[in-house]
């Protein structure tokens, strides 16, 4: 045995007590921000939140519910794992979860990554592999896959480049939602101003994040003679996010660039000016799947998620992101109560 | 026109460290390196003054020995960047807009533990024979701080700053993702415009005024000493 002297003993056991204690509490906090393959956690470690749709989600869910239950070409319980993984900004974490819950929802082996990284680590993730279905907005899509090409605002042009472009690096670009989440000009209420034109001549300070400052279709757009031709009385570079709103409303800075969805915009009481010449691009979401988990399940994974691109409207972006950026709520939540509402899971 | 012409994605390294399109201009290299060093400088200066009178004052005074305990611990803790970005929006809607308030109060943050510490340390450490002959002579306690304690600790403290600007100039890039500009623009700009080469040259830019810093402050700590200690070092092998 050790020799000790008692006060080290004592030491010695306080120092034992300690670490177990910090080892059960550890273990006992585990991972909430874990997202499972199985969507019944979600409500199942919310207890007060959702009671009422705790019964109805267990048997709608259970991927081993009885064959009579499942559509007649159920997908196979061994096909490839679908691995989504949404980029890591609210908006896109929710559209992640809506997806893969309505997969998993369907009977599809999903798995939903912990959100990471932002398009250019989405496209990395397919290309190499990592990933197998990621949803992108069409118009980023252009500026990452083809930067030299015209962009439009037109949804259907936009895709007629990006589609072969995604098929060169394995993926399957599938149906566009009519869910929009664009660029967006936002100004204070007061402003006496309806299209970004009207905008030309007020030598109004512009706060927008960094890569706006060198995208044709953001700053050199707005400054370029041959569009807009604006010459803004000064630019500040500002992370985008909720930043931009508190800049917006303090007056630093005169008018700031967006997305169109962002809750704060009518919540503070903006206004977003209309882009009259057309600058910006087609930004509706669309889902990319992996070729070869594609041709695995068949043609029914294409029809069930251009099922569910085409229940996704604009509001509902706008609606999720007050759920998560004004209320504070968890993605995975707010997405299985959408999915909830609209039947689909 | 265009007010901020932002640096082209297939700029090359060297190009862009040594091309002198990218030095000038009012969002050039030369510009923003001014806007940094004047906001370090300032932190640096009002840290100064903060710490070295409170930590020399309770050093000679003998009293606040907890404090030191106290701020090395707390000081490694500090968050400089949540602090300034909590500071943020604080600051925008009282309508002093994004900068200089969040960014200086964390700036300053950083930079006052390492002088307070190194002030405390050095004359409380300060060689006790020549402050006991000090006051067998007969100086009066004023004159045993200035003359005898500080003199001898002289060179320490300006240890304790030149570690604090270092820091403080190696932390300032942050003010760039926070609304501001100054060296870390190109940091910034180069992440979030997924340019790799500006990214890597804005990270060479900070790290080198952040070495510059370093040896500058060596050669002061070696030559603003006061002529009597600079005599003690000389004879002393």
């Amino acid at each position: 045995m050790l020799r000790m002297s008692p006060a080290t003993r004592g030491v010695s056991r306080s120092l034992v007590a300690l670490v177990a204690v910090f080892g059960l509490l550890a273990s006992a906090c585990g991972d909430d921000d874990d997202t499972s393959t199985d969507p019944t956690d979600a409500p199942a470690t919310q207890p007060t939140d959702a009671p009422a749709t705790q019964p109805t989600a267990a048997p709608a869910t259970e991927p081993t519910a009885s064959p009579a239950t499942e559509p007649p070409n159920a997908p196979m319980a061994d096909g490839p794992t679908i691995r989504v993984r949404g980029q890591d900004f609210s908006e896109a974490v929710t559209i992640a979860e809506v997806y893969g819950q309505y997969l998993a929802a369907k009977g599809y082996n999903v798995e939903i990554l912990t959100p990471a990284g932002f398009r250019t680590e989405a496209i990395e993730g397919i290309t190499n592999g990592d990933l197998d279905l990621i949803i992108d907005y069409i118009g980023g899509s252009l500026t990452a896959l083809a930067p030299d090409a015209a962009s439009s605002g037109d949804p259907e042009v936009i895709v007629s480049i990006i589609g072969p472009e995604y098929e060169k690096i394995g993926a399957t670009l599938l149906d566009y939602s009519p869910a929009v989440d664009g660029d967006a000009f936002v100004v204070r209420g007061d402003l006496d101003a309806t299209t970004i034109s009207d905008a030309a001549g007020l030598d109004l300070v512009l706060g927008a994040s960094a890569a706006c400052f060198e995208r044709p279709q953001c700053f050199l757009g707005y400054t370029d003679p041959a569009i807009y031709g604006i010459e803004f009385g000064d630019t500040v570079t500002i992370e985008f996010g909720p930043l931009l709103g508190e800049a917006l409303a303090s007056g630093d800075v005169d008018a700031v660039i967006w997305n169109s969805t962002a809750p704060q915009i009518s919540k503070d009481g903006f206004k977003v000016l209309e882009d009259d010449l057309g600058l910006h691009p087609a930004q509706n979401i669309a889902p990319i799947i992996s070729t070869s988990v594609l041709e695995a399940y068949g043609a029914q994974l294409a029809a069930d998620l251009n099922a569910l691109s085409a229940a996704i409207t604009t509001d509902d972006l706008v609606a999720w992101n007050v759920e998560t950026d004004v209320n504070f709520r968890e993605s995975n939540e707010v997405a299985t109560e959408w999915l909830m509402s609209k039947g689909l899971i | 026109m265009l007010a901020q012409a932002a640096v082209p994605r297939d700029v090359g390294l060297f190009e862009f460290l040594f091309g002198s399109k990218y030095w000038t201009g009012a969002d050039g290299i030369l510009a923003s390196l001014s806007d940094t060093v004047v906001l370090c400088a300032t932190v640096v200066a009002v840290a100064t003054a903060i710490a070295v009178p409170l930590g020399a004052g309770l050093a000679h005074l003998r009293r606040g020995e907890l404090s030191v305990t106290w701020i090395v611990t707390l000081s490694r803790a500090v968050p400089t960047f949540a602090i300034a970005g909590l500071l943020v929006p604080i600051s925008l809607r009282r309508g002093w807009g994004f900068e200089p308030w969040p960014i200086f109060i964390a700036l300053l943050l950083v930079a006052v533990p390492p002088i307070y510490l190194t002030s405390y340390t050095a004359v409380k450490e300060a060689d006790a024979n020549t402050v006991d002959a000090a006051r067998a002579m007969g100086l009066a306690e004023r004159n045993v701080l200035f003359r005898v304690e500080l003199a001898l600790a002289t060179s320490v403290i300006l240890a304790g700053v030149r570690v604090a600007a270092v820091q403080v100039v190696a932390t300032e890039p942050i003010r760039a993702f926070l609304g501001g500009d100054g060296l870390g623009r190109f940091v910034r700009d180069g992440l979030g415009q997924n340019n790799d080469n500006l990214l890597l040259g804005g990270a060479i830019l900070v790290a080198s005024l952040a070495a510059l810093t370093g040896g500058l402050f060596g050669v002061i700590q070696r030559v603003a000493l006061p002529t009597g200690v600079r005599r003690l070092f000389h004879r002393q092998p």
